[in-house]
Parts: structure tokens; sequence; C-alpha cells
């Protein structure tokens, strides 16, 4: 049996933290969805042309972290062998319960976009991909149907319009219903919020940019390859706006509480400037949002007058600020409210698992499968660009169509 | 829908049209069904038919009475000996409220309040500057509310927590995930996870019992009759006449859950 | 639509998804489910079926008649047996059997499966003075001075029952 020290008076059965790791993991990894997401609607719906480079690994990247979505929560239930009761007897006033049928939606929505932009490809490789095995991969991954004229283009350009424009309002969903998720709860202080669904959403924003801007920048470094100005430009721009309307929110809701100082306002405010002063005003508010604050308003500010290294450089170094930015958030969000006591009287401190079911070996290689998934897809398909800039080893002696990737979009 | 698909041509919009129409099917009866959820047939209980028939409806409440309460813990011993409760955690606990001259209140629950409670203030792990003798002290047993507008309920996703028809909220442990929202959600702090079941767990007012015509372990072993269970829409039961003769508070009642366990007695610093 | 067969594959791959989903929700959400209420109906008599482990003082009187008047008719007879003695269930059980073999090992070391009682410890459960209870209450500060204050001789080994029968309170 864990033993937690506490401090003060906690009620008996709170002498045990029930939501750890892998309840902050899960609404991480949703939240990289989300914004990377985001960044590829931006492209495809609102026509931000600039993020063209980053938009089909975007697409990917959302694509494999919401593949493993539900290892953390499989991870923490007591019964994961009946984790589908809630699917099939889903209680219509639990916002969990929805969990079940916005994750399905969303990965099928996900997979028929990715389907889509990737379809041309997929008959391309089928007729011309090296190994047989490899060309039969294709032609399932195509459903069978060779059709890339230019009809079926124009008719699958349409849908995958269609479906980002519906992405968006999905994201939101799959995002702001975890918020929720919390912000309901009125039984705990520290969570109850209608803000909090917001909160959710603009974090996941900005951990789901940050962690595109990271990869795109990483990727393209190690592969000794151009860095496109207006696209990283536009990464650190978005990741910016978002957040600076991010940290607003959060700094009203705790500004609210403060002044407000309700009956639980004693006991959050000795939560947070004992138990959580690092965490909360260290990592997450100085380091993690002052700093790229700042870092990130000067490359929006200097635009053009910065120079192309120095701009990368503060990209790459602000984006994993967010990124941790965004992991404090969620740790504070979700161990904050349960290092205090229903009692308001006490308070539990939290050893942090490292072995074990629950503990952060296992949430490292959680969070480890996506990028390992994303490694592997990009032997099957070209993450950043057309076809034409898919390794010519995995192909027949064919030279595949030459599409600028402007053209390339745009399906002309 | 046959005849479209046979069509040599089908235009976009007639497509469109169809998916559309089977989505808005899906949508509408979906939606029905969504809500009419809430109107389903009232709750069963356990008892027979015959047995029904005599209570009329029980409804269940509970009444503590914390002036009685001389904190020896025999509830605690006796809910956990009856229940199976796993060391650590407590389907029923008392709490011990110590006050101080210079206002300072000092509260406490050692493993629930399953061995008494200790005396000495030392013993106590009480600061140095509080070794002053105390003005004033009293116990609080609690267990789950059953409250009327459940938080549990309403927060479980598969429909493990439910209510039957007499009040009482349960838990069915075979179809519980153990994903712990209704431990986050329960303002009491009633609730825990069972690290044996692995699903929730939490006071059922002896379900077992007041089915078969006993009392609740806790409130047939309490020496001082701090605690009082029985049937509320019985206004000759003793839990009646004490619901009309005292005044009883509940507790956390700004945050709406209508708790039926009341209790006498309370202060202001009970939480 | 000549052009949209693809499309007409992927919807017939999300269709047979869908109905394999309800197929096995069709078959392993139990029967009795969402019949009063959004949950399982069997559960509630499952629950109310749990065997009490509390038999009530009545039970322990039908073997232990003279503990168990003594105790009805003297000064203690608030407190229920299986305040002290813990629950009856198990004992009554392992008490009709002949040997303990097919129990637990913990009632083999336990062979008459009750509350291995200290004589002391359990009294000091009410009996010790603390500052909260109520003064009515016939409570003890500290056992060494009752004890010595009583003639008797106290040591670490001293316990109540060497005085008081525990049933009656009654003094030796």
């Amino acid at each position: 049996m864990n033993h937690f020290v506490t401090e003060g008076y906690v009620l008996p059965n709170q002498m045990h933290i029930y939501w750890t790791t892998m309840i902050v993991l899960y609404p991480y990894i949703t939240g990289i969805v989300a914004g990377a997401f985001i960044i590829s609607s931006l492209h495809h719906v609102f026509d931000r042309h600039e993020l063209e480079p980053v938009s089909r690994f975007a697409m990917i990247m959302a694509f494999a972290f919401l593949l493993f979505a539900t290892l953390p929560l499989m991870a923490h239930l007591g019964h994961p062998e009946r984790a589908f009761n809630m699917m099939f007897t889903p209680n219509p006033t639990s916002a969990m319960a929805g969990f079940g049928f916005i994750y399905t939606a969303y990965l099928v929505l996900l997979a028929v976009e990715i389907w889509l932009l990737y379809r041309a490809d997929f008959v391309f490789l089928a007729e011309n991909a090296k190994w047989p095995v490899m060309r039969r991969l294709y032609w399932l991954l195509a459903l069978g149907v060779m059709d890339v004229s230019p009809e079926a283009k124009a008719l699958d350009r349409k849908v995958m319009i269609f479906l980002a424009s519906i992405g968006i309002p999905a994201a939101c969903g799959l995002h702001g219903y975890v918020g929720f998720i919390f912000g309901a709860i009125k039984a705990n202080p520290w969570w109850a919020s209608p803000l909090m669904p917001v909160i959710f959403l603009l974090s996941a924003i900005v951990s789901g940019v940050a962690m595109v801007l990271v990869c795109y920048l990483t990727v393209q470094w190690v592969k000794k390859r151009e860095i496109n100005g207006p696209c990283a430009y536009a990464l650190i721009e978005s990741a910016w706006y978002f957040l600076i309307i991010d940290v607003t929110l959060e700094l009203l809701e705790l500004l609210n509480r403060a002044y407000m100082a309700n009956d639980d306002w004693q006991i959050l405010k000795a939560l947070i400037t004992t138990k959580l002063f690092t965490s909360f005003f260290i990592i997450q508010i100085l380091l993690g949002s002052m700093i790229p604050f700042f870092l990130f308003g000067s490359v929006v500010v200097l635009k053009d007058r910065m120079a192309a290294g120095t701009r990368n450089a503060i990209g790459l170094v602000g984006g994993v600020l967010l990124l941790m930015q965004v992991a404090a958030m969620r740790w504070n969000v979700v161990m904050g409210g349960q290092m205090f006591s229903k009692s308001f009287r006490g308070f539990l401190n939290f050893d942090v698992e490292i072995w074990g079911r629950e503990g952060l070996v296992v949430a490292g290689l959680v969070f480890s499968l996506p990028f390992i998934t994303m490694l592997v897809i990009s032997q099957i398909l070209p993450l950043w660009g057309g076809i034409d800039t898919f390794p010519k080893k995995f192909m027949k002696d064919v030279e595949p169509p030459r599409r600028t990737l402007k053209g390339y979009s745009k399906f002309g | 829908m046959t005849d479209l698909w046979n069509k040599p041509e089908i235009t976009r919009r007639e497509f469109f049209d169809k998916c559309s129409e089977v989505g808005a099917q899906t949508f509408v009866f979906g939606g029905l069904f969504l809500t009419t959820a809430k109107l389903r047939l009232p709750q069963e209980t356990a008892l027979s038919a015959s047995q029904e028939k005599k209570a009329e409806q029980a409804i269940y409440g509970f009444v503590v009475d914390t002036t009685k309460c001389i904190g020896c813990g025999s509830c605690v011993r006796a809910c956990k000996a009856e229940n199976n409760v796993p060391d650590g955690f407590n389907r029923t606990w008392v709490e011990q409220y110590t006050f101080f001259p210079n206002g300072e209140v000092i509260v406490n629950s050692p493993l629930g309040g399953e061995n008494g409670f200790p005396d000495n203030l030392p013993e106590r792990n009480m600061p140095k500057e509080l070794e002053q003798l105390p003005v004033r002290g009293f116990f609080v047993p609690k267990l789950c509310n059953h409250c009327i507008d459940t938080p549990c309920i309403q927060v479980c996703p598969v429909g493990a927590s439910f209510v039957t028809k007499e009040g009482v909220v349960l838990i069915d442990n075979e179809h519980c995930v153990g994903c712990g929202y209704c431990v986050q959600a329960c303002p009491f702090g009633s609730r825990f996870l069972n690290p044996d079941t692995k699903c929730a767990d939490k006071c059922t007012w002896c379900y077992h019992r007041i089915t078969k015509g006993l009392m609740p372990a806790c409130v047939q072993y309490c020496p001082a009759k701090a605690r009082i269970f029985g049937n509320v829409s019985d206004p000759l039961s003793e839990i009646s006449q004490i619901l009309a003769t005292n005044r009883v508070q509940v507790l956390k009642s700004y945050l709406g859950t209508r708790p039926r366990t009341r209790y006498i007695g309370l202060d202001s610093e009970v939480i | 639509m000549e052009h949209a067969r693809h499309f007409v594959r992927l919807l017939a791959l999300i269709a047979i998804a869908v109905i394999g989903f309800l197929g096995v929700r069709a078959k392993v959400v139990p029967k009795d489910f969402g019949l009063t209420g959004h949950f399982r109906q069997s559960a509630i008599p499952e629950i109310a079926a749990r065997e009490p482990r509390h038999l009530g003082s009545a039970a322990c009187g039908d073997c232990h008649d003279k503990e168990y008047t003594a105790w009805k008719a003297g000064k203690h007879s608030v407190p229920q047996c299986e305040n002290c003695h813990g629950p009856g269930l198990m004992h009554v059980k392992v008490m009709s059997e002949d040997s303990t073999d097919k129990y637990p090992d913990r009632i083999k070391k336990n062979p008459k499966a009750l509350r291995v009682l200290s004589g002391i410890q359990e009294c000091k459960w009410c009996h010790l003075k603390t500052f909260e209870r109520p003064s009515t209450l016939k409570s003890i500060a500290n056992v060494e001075q009752h004890i010595v204050s009583k003639g008797g001789k106290f040591t670490p080994l001293s316990k109540c029952i060497d005085c008081h029968n525990p049933h009656t309170t009654v003094v030796k």
C-alpha cells in the first residue's frame, strides 16, 4: 500500500492519489493531436499556404498520437478488459462516456483525411513500389480503386475540405470534453470552472503547434534540409497567439478565484504557494509562458529583420519550453487537484512512481510510441512533401510525377 | 435505396442526399434513444412483491447524532469486518475535533478511528504551541451520504453506480471499470478505489443487511446510539420521530447534492 | 457515381465496423441492463444476497448461554458481543466443522475465527479518557494510576480483565 505523507487533516479515503501520471499523459497526447490538426486545417481549410511544408506531417503526427491515446487510460483502469463498457453502456450524463465515441469518430475522421490526402500516392505506389508486398499494401490502402481522374480528385478535395471543416469542431470536442471532465466536478474547487474546457483546448493547441514546430525544425536540421522561413514563422506566430489567449485565460481564472476568495481559497492559496510553487510559478508561468512569450514575441515583432538562424533557434527552444509548459499545466491541474484534501484542512505529497503500471517508465514508453510510428510511416509514405520527395530506393526506376508542393495542395 | 445504387450514374447530389437522409434518421433515433433514457421506469427493489406492498415503498434515511458519539470506533471496526474493507480505506470513519483557546481547531482521524482515539495530547502529534488545554471537542462519524442528486451516479461513464428505489446508492462490481471518476466527484470523500476488487467502493448502508430486516453494522454496534437508520416514509419509525423533533443539518449543503444522511449537532468547523 | 467507387468502399468498411460493433455489443451487454435505470438490474439482488457477517448477540446466546445471560443482566449490556469479539459468522461456520482444513491459512492460525482479544485494548476503545468524550461515560486517564489507586500491582502486562469481568464489569 502506498503511503503518502500528509500534512494537516486529510480525509481517510484521500490518503491515496487516484489519478496519476497516466491521467496527466492522456490529455497531453490528445492535446497534441488537436493542435497538430489545427495546423493542418489552417492550410487545408483556411488556405494558409505558408504551412504547406508541415501540413502533411501535422496530419500524420495527429494520427500517430491519436492511435496511442487510449493506452494511458487502459494502463490506469482497474478493469481494462471492461473498457468497452464505456461504448456499450455509456451513461448519457457522464462526460467520460463520451470518450469512446468522440475518440473513435475523430480517429476515423483523421484516417479518412489522411487517406484522401495520400490516395493519389497510394495509387502511384501500388504500381511503382519496389517490392511486391509493398505494392499489395498500397493497393489495399487505396481500397483497390485506382481512379485518379480529375473528377475523382475533385471529389476527394471537396470531401477533404468538408472533413477538415467539421474536424475543427471535432478537435474542439475531443479536447474540450476532457476539460469538461475536470471543470464540471463541483467536489473539487481546483477543477470546477466553466473556463476549464476552453483552457484545456487552448493549451492543447499550443502544445500541438509547438510539437509540429519542434519536429519540423529537428527533422530538417537532422536531415540537413532547408527550413522554410515563412513556414517556421507561421508556426511561431500561431503558437504565440494561442499562447497569449491561453495564458490570459489561465491567469484570469486564478485571479478570479483569488479575488472572490470563496471558502476554498485558503486551501488553494496554500496549495499554489507551497506544494505547487515550483511546478506552477516557476515551470508553467515563468519558464513555460513568460520566456516563450518574449522569445516568440520578438520573432513576430522583428519579422524579417531577424536572421533565419536566430528565428529557428528561438523556435526550437521556445517550442520545447511550450511543450514543457503544457505538460506542467496538465500536471498542476490533475495532481494539484488531488494534493489537497476535500476536508480543506490538509495536503498530500505525491512521490512520482518510476516503475509500475502507472509510472514514468510506462509513460515514457507510451509517449515514444507515436514517434516510432511516425518513423515507420515515413518509410511507407512521404511525410514532408509530395511523392517526388519519397526516397527513390523504395520505388522502381520510374520518374515520379513531378509536382510542386503548391500545385499538389490545390489538387491541380 | 437499392434502385439508387443500381443506377449507372448517380449524381453527387443524390449521393449526398441519401447520405444525409440516413444520417438524419440516425440522428433523430439516436437522439430519441438518449432523451428517453431519463424517462425510464422507476427502479425496482430487492424486496419481494409482498414485502414491497407492505413497505409501501420504503425510503431509507440515516441520522448521525454527533452529540452522542464517544469516538470508540466500534462502527468503523464493525463496518470493516462486515464489508471486507481493505486496510487504508474506510467506508465509514470518525473525525475528532478539538478546539483550543486561541481559536485553532485540530481535526484528526487516525486510521479512520479504527483503534479508537489516543488521549495524550503529545500522542496526537500536535504542534508545541497547542499543548494547552483544549476548550471543547467532539467526534463526527461520517459515511456515504447517499445523496438524492448524486454527483457520483451522474459521472459514472458505464452505469456501474446507481440508486435503488429505496434511495440507496450502490455500485455494480461486475460492471465497474475502475476509472475512479466517481471517487473524484464525491464531495465528501466517501468513495475509494478498492485495491482488491479494483472497482469503486463505498458504504452501502449495509444493503445486504437492511434487505433482511437487520440494521447496518455501524448502527447495530454503536454503543452510544449515535447512528440511526430507518424508513423515513414511515412517520412512526424512530428516524422519522428524530427528524421531526431535532434540528438537523447536512454536509456541504451549498453543493446541492441533497444528502439523505442528516447530522445533529454539526459545528461550523465541520466541513 | 463512377468516380466515387473508393468512397463507396470506404463507407462499406465503416458500415461493417459499425455493424460488427453493434453485434459484439448485443452479445456482451447483460440482458437485464437498463431495465429499470441505467444499470444492470441483477446487481441489486446480487448485492442484497451477500451474507451478513455479524450475527447479533442472540445468536451467540444459542451456544454461549451462560455468558449471554450474565451479559444481558449485567451493567455492560450496551455493547454487543460482536463489538469486542468481532463478527461471528466465520466462528459459527468453523466451529460447526470438525477440522479447519478447508479454510485459508489465517483461519488455521486462529481456529476460533474470532478477534484475538488483548483484555485491555478493547476496553480502551471506549473507556480511555479523552477530552472529547462526555464525562458521563466512565473512563480512566491512566491505567497504572487506576490500578495503584485500587490497591493493585501494576505491571506492563496488566489487563483490565485481571480484575473486571468483561461481560458484567463486576470486579473479581
